[in-house]
């Protein structure tokens, strides 16, 4: 797959072509800090005196590289289809192998940027469980009730909750089952035809 | 088993056949056991009925509670029909009243305390569990995630209400997986608790 870059988006990266390999090495950083922790328009300044250049080239340029990280690493777009990709900028080869080889050297960490970014849903984290047998309450004196008490421990987008729960003998047996079931569900010809074919 | 002053005066007037007949006897018994374990009967009050239409409403009334108690203590307290005659004896009840008593009891016995044991605080009770497997392709910022997913619904049960709460949360196949092995770890340690 090709990323198809818009005119605006190359006119920003066109930028680059003017400046040396040295520099774009630089606003490689910088736009690699970017994606890390946020814009800094500071850098952005400086660098444009040092260029003597408006600041907003600079930051077009920056930002320009940034969106094309993020976009092929979305996309998780190979190494032949980067550089072809980048052909239609008519950047030197130097530049080009600079590009990709950014593009190489931090693509696991931008997708796993991204997808930190994502929208979470309350997941699993952890199952703790005790075994008890209540032999007395209030109502009822002299029972003999086994009693699994459970905490389940779940996380959302990094916020921690806890719940207590319980449970009798039958219900577990039949809970275990049915989650037993669940995870079987997986290996099944039907699930793994899905997975093979959504590549 | 200790029963306060009004409870055993009430049980006393029970056994007394000038103010309570053997029909309102046999009715009281009754209403009190399902009352208990049905709830109050919503239509009509248990004293409107014209079984115990002779008898004075504030007797009926204080024969009733006393009854109610010494079911809800007797079954308490896991008291076999041994407890309950002596007891009902001390209170001057007939033998036939006694063994009326008795015959109700120890046929709801079991029912009173599975009513008693689900009384009071617990925490949720998980009851059911629903699940769906979702395969997670791609979202706004990503392409090519393709994970599975379960989306697992934990039913439970709270003491004092009727309706069945969810507790939802996701996992993937790993987390699933140690939730199972977990779990299947729990019914292990219980047959083995329950063999010893």
């Amino acid at each position: 797959m090709l990323l198809v870059l818009a005119d605006e988006h190359k006119e920003h990266l066109g930028f680059l072509n003017e400046v040396d390999v040295e520099v774009v090495r630089e606003f490689c950083r910088i736009a690699m800090e970017f994606i890390r922790s946020g814009p800094n328009p500071k850098l952005y300044q400086s660098a444009a005196q040092k260029l003597s250049v408006a600041s907003e080239t600079v930051q077009h340029g920056v930002e320009g590289l940034m969106f094309l990280l993020t976009e092929a690493a979305r996309y998780m777009i190979s190494e032949i289809d980067f550089q072809d990709s980048i052909m239609t900028l008519g950047f030197s080869e130097d530049l080009r192998s600079l590009l990709l080889q950014l593009y190489l050297d931090n693509r696991t960490e931008i997708r796993t940027i991204l997808s930190e970014m994502s929208m979470d849903l309350p997941h699993y984290h952890n199952l703790e469980w005790r075994l008890e047998v209540t032999v007395a309450s209030r109502t009822l004196r002299h029972q003999v009730t086994p009693r699994l008490m459970m905490k389940l421990h779940t996380q959302d987008s990094g916020e921690k909750d806890v719940q207590v729960l319980q449970t009798d003998p039958v219900n577990l047996l039949h809970m275990t089952r049915v989650l037993e079931g669940a995870l079987a569900e997986m290996k099944s010809t039907h699930c793994r035809r899905i997975v093979r074919n959504i590549k | 088993m200790e029963l306060s002053a009004e409870v055993q005066e009430g049980l006393q007037l029970c056994g007394d056949s000038a103010q309570i007949s053997d029909s309102a006897f046999n009715f009281l018994l009754k209403a009190a056991c399902n009352t208990l374990l049905h709830g109050r009967q919503r239509d009509r009050g248990v004293l409107d009925d014209p079984s115990v239409s002779q008898s004075d409403p504030s007797v009926l009334k204080q024969v009733f509670a006393s009854l109610t108690t010494l079911f809800l203590e007797a079954a308490k307290h896991n008291a076999d029909s041994t407890n309950t005659s002596s007891l009902l004896e001390d209170s001057k009840m007939s033998p036939d009243r006694i063994e009326a008593f008795n015959n109700v009891y120890m046929s709801n016995k079991i029912e009173l305390q599975s009513v008693l044991s689900s009384t009071g605080s617990g925490f949720p009770h998980v009851v059911d569990v629903d699940w769906r497997l979702d395969y997670y392709m791609k979202n706004n910022h990503l392409d090519h995630v393709n994970e599975p997913t379960y989306l697992v619904t934990l039913k439970t049960e709270e003491p004092g209400s009727s309706q069945l709460k969810d507790v939802q949360f996701a996992c993937t196949v790993e987390q699933l997986q140690d939730m199972v092995g977990k779990l299947k770890d729990a019914c292990k340690s219980m047959e083995k608790a329950s063999q010893s």
